[in-house]
């Protein structure tokens, strides 16, 4: 990382022009003038103070779930499930606010509303995430599919939810529950926009990983991805760790789904996942699983979605679902680069050159005289740093 | 409940798990070589939308074939990425798939614009067998099909054949469990994974076609809806084995048709429950086969003393 390595940055170079080209072409595949179109995304992001709002709201959920997905990914485990445990969580939470609020009669304080959003939230998201860590860990049940399986029984769920114990008691067009009460709301943060105090979270998660990023705890997770047998004799066991990484991350969707009912939507809908889990896992791959690195993916995102949508509306032609591609292809292009920087790196780093942190800690755990011999074992960690939770 | 509407749950069984037959068959040489696409769903649904595209202009058989071609074209730039450029595979799978996902609604979207009408391609034409499909019970469910059923059972056989019998399937297999020992004996690991998943994604790109040009006739965003993660839990449960997948995936469709069709009967159920009941059983029996994968693997390894590495290996998926 120290050595700037110059064909990393023409890598680099190269994904954003092939953005820029796949963009281009697909723009002037529509029959519109591509200057046109980036005027009018440039314009559906900042136009207006509300439009601004917007792509604040659109990459709060994203931002967070991406966040806590940092550790899992850390670990190497791939969870898909945050679309599911969004909407477990929104479930959980409308259905604790509700609660709550019958419970005190319809005046209870905004404190206590979100107090029951986020315990409600955070837990129907840990229940979500707990499922298939216990399969994970208990029968060896490969923990995408799980999740993804999962995720289309939490889909079931809402439905039947919103048709029958949280459904509306008025008639509407989608299925829907009632609004929730005024004092559950998140406050606006910004007066004229929908941007609500959700985005502080997203600071202070990000704060939080930051630190987390130089704990021991971090760097266990990152060794248990290529040295699993290594990160036993740190204390990472692999029952632990998948429980604990995916409970971090249930927990933050969970809570995203709250965040989706209290804050931007005040009532449950069939939408309320809406694909961000999946921009989340995008999201903190792009960013390299670096808190400020998602977060500005996170706002890339946002803005894409956004910026998309008066393309849309600049060009006549263009549809806003350009969006998606060039989010594929940057997801492409962020696992080539990923991929460079993993392959050259372990081979012409010389043993040694890990950050001095790492080396206590690993000549701490290991008794002198087992094990394999200290200069191997520096490499080892070296090259399971460079490889990341990315393998 | 009827026999009439047995027959007809029994013969969309059929129907449901062609497609998944074709792709979960490619994914079954993908995972035997011990690789994994998860780029799949972005495949089906890049063929499901080519073909009924190219089937506007040429008719289904064509609509087809461009399905299989851009399957192709996928898998050969995932194996490009993958294994020659050495980016993660999961990584570049979830890209793919959320490329050919934005691919298709936006080339969708620029074919028929928000308020004109679906464009719907004739489906390839029923099978003439004639009088056979007027047998009771038998007749619908064997006879009346649509030629892609019997394609998906010929196929079936082949790639049983070819898996077991011949020169490439042994390599396939070698690859798979232990490339190093497989380069040693002089077969080419790199050449043999990349053409199990150029297998792939045509297959995959074929059974994208089949659910559009071959039942329903036209393209909707998302229409493959998770398809593609279906044929990777099925592929897991039939062991990557052809007899193993065909099983899988005609448990999920007779489910899948079963909710379809007996929704409107005396059951009352919440229909949330029956769409979700193939998922429910896919997990459950993705359960039921790690389980016992696990415990044979212990039993083997305790009788080789190499339980810790091969535990490890994250190879549940051969």
């Amino acid at each position: 990382m120290k050595a700037i390595d110059r064909r990393r940055w023409v890598l680099t170079g190269s994904v954003v022009v092939a953005v820029l080209v796949v963009a281009g072409a697909l723009i002037l595949f529509a029959g519109a003038d591509p200057f046109v179109g980036v005027q009018g995304l440039v314009q559906g992001v900042s136009s207006s103070p509300y439009r601004v709002g917007e792509v604040l709201v659109g990459a709060v959920p994203i931002g967070i779930v991406a966040l806590t997905l940092i550790p899992a990914l850390r670990a190497g485990i791939f969870s898909v499930g945050a679309e599911g445990q969004i909407v477990v969580g929104a479930i959980a939470a409308s259905g604790s606010i509700f609660a709550v609020d019958q419970v005190l009669g319809g005046a209870a304080p905004s404190i206590l509303l979100w107090m029951a959003g986020i315990v409600g939230g955070s837990a129907g998201g840990a229940v979500m995430a707990l499922i298939p860590a216990f399969l994970a860990v208990r029968w060896r049940v490969n923990e995408i599919l799980s999740t993804l399986l999962l995720n289309y029984l939490a889909a079931g769920f809402l439905g039947w939810t919103l048709r029958t114990w949280l459904a509306s008691p008025e008639e509407t067009a989608t299925p829907q529950s009632a609004r929730l009460p005024e004092a559950a709301a998140l406050p606006a943060l910004l007066p004229g926009t929908r941007a609500h105090w959700g985005i502080l979270l997203v600071v202070v998660v990000a704060v939080a990983f930051l630190l987390w990023r130089r704990s021991a705890a971090s760097t266990r997770l990152t060794v248990f991805a290529s040295r699993p047998k290594l990160a036993l004799r740190l204390g990472a066991t692999r029952s632990r760790t998948v429980y604990s990484t995916m409970l971090v991350s249930g927990v933050g969707a969970g809570v995203v789904g709250w965040i989706q009912v209290a804050g931007v939507n005040d009532r449950l809908l069939n939408s309320v996942s809406g694909g961000v889990g999946f921009s989340g896992l995008a999201v903190a791959l792009l960013g390299g699983l670096a808190p400020v690195g998602i977060v500005l993916a996170a706002l890339f995102f946002s803005a894409l979605t956004a910026g998309a949508v008066g393309m849309q509306s600049a060009t006549g032609t263009v549809p806003a679902s350009i969006a998606e591609v060039i989010k594929g292809v940057l997801l492409l292009g962020v696992a080539c680069i990923a991929a460079y920087q993993r392959h050259p790196a372990t081979v012409l780093a010389p043993a040694g050159t890990t950050s001095a942190a790492d080396e206590p800690a690993l000549s701490a755990a290991l008794p002198a005289g087992s094990g394999p011999e200290p200069e191997t074992v520096v490499g080892t960690l070296a090259e399971a740093e460079h490889r990341g939770g990315l393998r | 409940m009827s026999v009439e509407l047995w027959v007809a749950i029994i013969a969309g069984t059929l129907v449901l798990a062609t497609p998944l037959v074709f792709a979960g068959i490619g994914e079954g040489f993908v995972e035997r070589a011990g690789r994994i696409n998860l780029g799949i769903e972005g495949m089906m649904i890049m063929g499901a939308f080519v073909g009924v595209w190219a089937g506007s202009l040429g008719g289904p058989l064509i609509g087809l074939v461009a399905g299989t071609a851009v399957g192709l074209l996928m898998a050969a730039g995932m194996n490009l990425v993958v294994y020659r450029l050495h980016a993660n595979e999961i990584v570049v799978g979830l890209g793919v798939t959320m490329l050919g996902l934005g691919l298709s609604t936006y080339f969708y979207q620029l074919w028929i614009p928000s308020g004109e009408t679906n464009v719907t391609v004739q489906t390839v034409p029923r099978s003439g067998f004639g009088p056979l499909a007027d047998i009771p019970i038998v007749g619908p469910i064997l006879f009346g099909q649509s030629p892609l059923v019997y394609l998906a059972g010929v196929l079936l056989v082949a790639a049983w054949a070819v898996s077991r019998f011949t020169r490439f399937g042994l390599a396939v297999q070698a690859v798979g469990t232990d490339p190093a020992s497989a380069a040693l004996r002089g077969v080419r690991v790199q050449k043999t994974g990349a053409s199990a998943l150029l297998i792939g994604g045509a297959l995959a790109g074929l059974g994208g076609a089949v659910i559009t040009v071959g039942t329903i006739g036209s393209f909707t965003p998302d229409i493959t809806a998770g398809r593609g993660y279906i044929v990777l839990a099925i592929v897991i449960m039939g062991r990557s084995r052809p007899v193993g997948i065909a099983l899988g995936a005609l448990l999920f469709a007779f489910l899948q048709s079963f909710a379809l069709l007996s929704q409107s009967t005396a059951l009352t159920l919440p229909s949330e429950v029956y769409q979700s009941i193939p998922y429910l059983v896919t997990l459950a029996v993705l359960v039921i086969t790690s389980r016992s994968q696990l415990r044979r693997l212990y039993r083997t390894t305790r009788a080789t003393r190499a339980i810790r590495p091969a535990v490890e290996t994250k190879g549940e998926a051969t």
